[in-house]
């Protein structure tokens, strides 16, 4: 039973309040009024992005707070419902898997930080705070846990070395995204031209979609924008 | 208190709130448990499932698991002991007893608040009236104060008239008291199964219209335990049987399309006639025949005659030795198709008597077909194969996997242990027919597994042991054609536990008896009290019981004397 | 020959996947070794003129050796380090005696470090913040059958409470099971 992407998936017509009223005020802004469905989509569409693609891609902060948002609501509305109704439990459920998809996400982005600390830091000092991939509470997290590394080295091993070999260099921990791995990819609108380097340079045009397996940096661009979806 | 409407009454009570669920260790037990698990389960109904094998399991399952709780269900386990005295409940609780044991004890019958029975009073048989077995009035020293109008009588003609009317009460109250005490003695002295609790559950969720073939497949195992283990007339489980298959049918039809070109893989039950050879499709030809009841006792084949009577059976169906000894699967198809024909057709001569029934048999996708009593067989080896670093719960929990579909190698763990577990009672049987160590002591006969036997202490647990004792008792009248052994009963004995000295005893009806009810939970206490031993009857079947080793010589004397 | 000891060290992390008792000996070992070749390294360097040009490979030898052992050494500080970082994620915020004997004070320390850091970063997501180390896996159920393998004591939960001894079956809601089943009180059933 694929509740979510049932239209009445988060029915609104069961609570007193629609689910999303604070939210789509902030969408609003961006002239764009999401319902609470394609805010879902959204969201499902970002995590499997970001559990397919090697590297970090840009955060949804306000996608993600909205839908925490939305479970606050769910279970406010879920605890005013009489004991014993069923819509308890469709809802129930829905929550669960709201969450799961919203934890999944943030765990993906939380691993592929730890693994990347180094490389993300630098390069989101290079961008505009528009543009940063990180939420500023992930480069905290980024930060403090490099932090605690080489404190880690510092107090067991470093500081019982001589004094010129003493120094580390949080580079030598650095690891670079591998961005060359080949992906399974959906074309959501038609797209032209794609240029893939390598041996051969080839040029290939995606259909409105097809389905295709491709080198990551060839369409990373494209995931970032929204118009290929990974799968 | 009795329950008739089950959804009513018991379900819905039930369901959104939490429960603690008691089960006995019994096949039956475990099917109406997977039912009501089921049930529960896809109403999100919080409960706690507890395996217990006799009374002191169930008191401190109780006492462990109880607080707070409201409402706990008692499966094959409960009805006959008076509950409340064991357990000291607290006001709140309320018991819903599903059990197949009979006589219900009279205190959970009539127990208005707490418990309830779940079946139908109007099958239930002879159950005395309140008034015969339980004496409201409250004083007995009542003094009547209607004479007290009547001023003008003097002093002495009152007090003649008081005292003739108190002895008249007495002389009431004794009457009263014997009335009673023929009423519980011939409601209580024999012990008996009733409809098989799985069946019940089955028969509440079809009112819910929940029912599924699953769920009627667990119940059709259920009902099958009870035919194997002769708990209920054959007549009976016929009956049950035909009612089974009305069920099946109809979810049969239900499920829509044409029946003959349903998907494989779907799942099948059909009924059908079959042979009551024990695990015959998983097994040799002649290790089924060996160590089935009907074609071992018919053909005496503990004996050599016996072999050679088995191999002229084979040669008179034209079955090959060297294809006798292979697994039945191997066999080849002709032969395969033919040997149900011809069994049945050399059963007469053989005098093999009923050895064809009716079973039913599931299928599902290609490569599980196992008919009811397979499962049951394989169940039962389960549940006793306890042992160090196989704790009873671990076994229960193996064996209620048994039920569900997917755990086909469980299943066939199981068969494997079935077929070691009959092989052992056969072998058993055979040492002990040989030895003639089978003693009658004149009103029952009795046998005891002695320690020195091989494997005895495999007899320890229950169920083997009545497989057993019911095998012996056939073999001996067979072999000793006397009239009067038929109508002799046996108890069996087995070492239960060494270090503590105490033994398993089990009393098997008489051949003869038609309906399997049995005196023995009776005489077995009323033995023990007369010779002092220490009996332990913590069995909810009351057959079987523990008793001291040391006890046992002046018990058995006892219980002949009793059974005179 | 230089380095075996270091290489001792990383030899061990390859044999298991569990965070062995820290190797205190082989590390002080190592770190000796690191010491005495700088010291060698210092004296020679004083003796390198414009005609005694020999020492010079001995000095390369010796400087790499030192950056072996200095690598080795952290290798085995950082893999650790990330074992224990897993076990937190699969264990929660208290790691079981059976791991923590085998740590050292640092690494402690920076288990306690890395808690506060995440519990920070959760503290961000959304107002009152989401522990994403719940829902591991994808629900399929809001309850689940499980089977208790030790006592476990009572267990509150929405207005209800159930005790979990040893040997029980119960049906819980999946949300109040997860960690139990994590730290070995309650195991699946699956049907």
């Amino acid at each position: 039973m694929d509740v979510s992407n049932d239209s009445n998936g988060l029915d609104n017509s069961a609570f007193e309040n629609g689910g999303l009223n604070d939210a789509e005020a902030e969408f609003e802004s961006d002239e764009e009024e999401l319902t609470s469905d394609k805010a879902l989509q959204v969201l499902e569409s970002a995590w499997l992005n970001e559990k397919f693609a090697p590297e970090l891609l840009p955060h949804q902060q306000l996608l993600v707070e909205c839908m925490v948002q939305q479970i606050k609501h769910m279970e406010e509305n879920v605890q005013r419902l009489t004991k014993g109704d069923i819509r308890i439990n469709i809802h129930t459920m829905e929550i669960c898997r709201i969450r799961f998809i919203i934890s999944s996400y943030l765990r993906k982005r939380l691993d592929k930080i730890e693994e990347f600390a180094v490389h993300l830091l630098k390069e989101d000092a290079r961008r505009s705070p528009d543009e940063k991939y990180m939420t500023t509470a992930e480069a905290q997290f980024a930060r403090d846990y490099l932090t605690n590394i080489e404190k880690l080295f510092e107090t067991v091993a470093l500081q019982h070395m001589p004094q010129r070999c003493a120094n580390f260099d949080l580079d030598a921990i650095s690891m670079e995204p591998n961005l060359k791995k080949h992906v399974f990819a959906r074309a959501n609108k038609d797209i032209p031209t794609i240029l893939i380097s390598g041996v051969h340079e080839m040029e290939v045009s995606f259909a409105k979609g097809s389905q295709h397996i491709i080198q990551y940096s060839a369409i990373a661009h494209l995931v970032k924008d929204g118009s290929v979806q990974l799968i | 208190m009795f329950v008739k409407d089950l959804t009513k009454d018991f379900y819905q009570v039930v369901a959104g709130k939490q429960c603690l669920i008691l089960v006995n260790f019994d096949v039956d037990g475990i099917c109406a448990s997977k039912i009501l698990q089921s049930l529960f389960k896809n109403d999100n109904v919080v409960y706690t499932l507890v395996p217990v094998q006799g009374v002191k399991d169930m008191k401190s399952a109780y006492d462990d698991n109880a607080e707070d709780i409201e409402y706990v269900v008692l499966v094959n386990c409960g009805g006959n002991v008076d509950l409340i005295e064991i357990l000291q409940p607290e006001e709140t609780v309320t018991f819903f007893i599903l059990d197949s044991h009979r006589p219900y004890d009279l205190k959970n019958v009539y127990n208005e608040k707490q418990i309830k029975l779940l079946g139908d009073p109007t099958l239930e048989e002879a159950i005395p009236e309140y008034d015969v077995v339980f004496n409201d009035d409250s004083s007995d020293e009542e003094d009547e104060e209607e004479f007290s109008d009547n001023e003008e009588e003097s002093a002495q003609n009152r007090r003649l008239r008081q005292h003739e009317a108190r002895i008249n009460k007495k002389i009431k109250r004794r009457e009263w008291e014997e009335k009673r005490e023929e009423a519980l003695f011939h409601y209580e002295q024999l012990s008996y199964y009733a409809k098989s609790s799985a069946v019940i559950a089955y028969e509440m969720s079809w009112q819910m219209s929940r029912d599924n073939l699953d769920m009627v497949w667990w119940a059709i195992i259920g009902s099958t335990e009870q035919a194997i283990l002769n708990k209920v007339e054959s007549s009976t489980s016929v009956l049950e049987s035909g009612n089974l298959q009305s069920h099946v049918s109809r979810l049969t039809h239900a499920r829509g399309g044409n029946i003959d070109k349903q998907q494989l893989s779907a799942i099948k039950v059909t009924y059908d006639k079959d042979l009551r050879l024990a695990l015959y499709r998983h097994w040799t030809v002649e290790d089924s025949l060996k160590h089935s009841l009907p074609t071992a006792v018919a053909l005496r084949l503990w004996s050599i005659k016996g072999e050679h009577r088995m191999r002229e059976l084979l040669a008179e169906m034209g079955l090959p030795l060297c294809q006798s000894k292979q697994k039945f699967t191997s066999m080849d198809l002709t032969l395969r198709n033919e040997f149900k024909d011809m069994i049945e057709k050399l059963s007469d001569k053989y005098k093999i008597r009923s050895i064809v029934s009716g079973d039913f048999t599931m299928q599902y996708g290609y490569r599980f077909k196992y008919c009811a009593t397979d499962i049951v067989y394989a169940m039962l080896a389960i549940l006793e194969s306890t042992g160090r670093d196989r704790p009873p719960q671990l076994c229960f929990l193996e064996a209620s996997d048994c039920l569900s579909r997917m755990k086909k190698e469980i299943l066939e763990k199981g068969i494997e242990k079935a077929k070691i577990m009959l092989g052992y009672v056969f072998k058993a049987a055979q040492s002990l027919l040989e030895l003639k160590q089978v003693t009658n002591a004149g009103n029952f006969l009795y046998v005891v597994i002695s320690e020195g036997m091989l494997h005895h202490h495999l007899f320890a647990h229950p169920h083997m042991l009545l497989m057993l004792a019911q095998f012996i008792l056939r073999a001996y009248a067979e072999s000793t054609r006397s009239r009067k052994t038929a109508t002799l009963p046996l108890v069996a004995s087995a070492t239960f536990s060494e270090e503590e000295g105490t033994c398993l005893i089990v009393g098997v009806p008489p051949v003869l008896e038609e309906q399997p009810r049995s005196f023995f939970g009776k005489a077995f206490s009323q033995a023990a009290e007369n010779t002092n031993s220490f009996i332990d009857q913590d069995y909810f079947d009351v057959t079987m019981a523990r008793l001291k080793s040391e006890d046992r010589p002046k018990f058995f004397d006892a219980l002949s004397a009793l059974l005179q | 020959m230089f380095c075996r000891d270091a290489v001792k060290l990383v030899a061990e992390l390859n044999q298991t996947e569990d965070i062995k008792p820290f190797n205190e000996a082989v590390f002080r070992q190592v770190l000796e070794e690191v010491q005495s070749l700088f010291e060698e390294n210092s004296k020679d360097v004083n003796t390198i003129t414009e005609d005694n040009t020999a020492p010079k490979n001995t000095l390369l030898v010796r400087h790499y050796a030192m950056n072996r052992n200095k690598r080795c050494l952290l290798t085995y500080l950082f893999h650790r380090m990330r074992r224990l970082r897993q076990a937190r994620w699969e264990l929660g915020s208290i790691i079981p005696p059976e791991i923590s004997k085998n740590l050292i004070k640092p690494e402690a320390q920076w288990f306690h470090n890395y808690n506060k850091s995440l519990a920070t970063y959760m503290r961000t997501i959304g107002e009152d913040g989401l522990n994403i180390l719940n829902d591991i896996q994808p629900p399929k159920s809001l309850y689940i059958e499980v089977r208790c393998i030790q006592d476990y004591g009572r267990l509150e939960f929405d207005g209800q409470s159930v005790m979990l001894k040893k040997n029980t079956y119960h049906l819980l809601p999946r949300s109040e099971c997860e960690s139990l089943i994590r730290q070995g009180y309650l195991e699946h059933v699956s049907s």
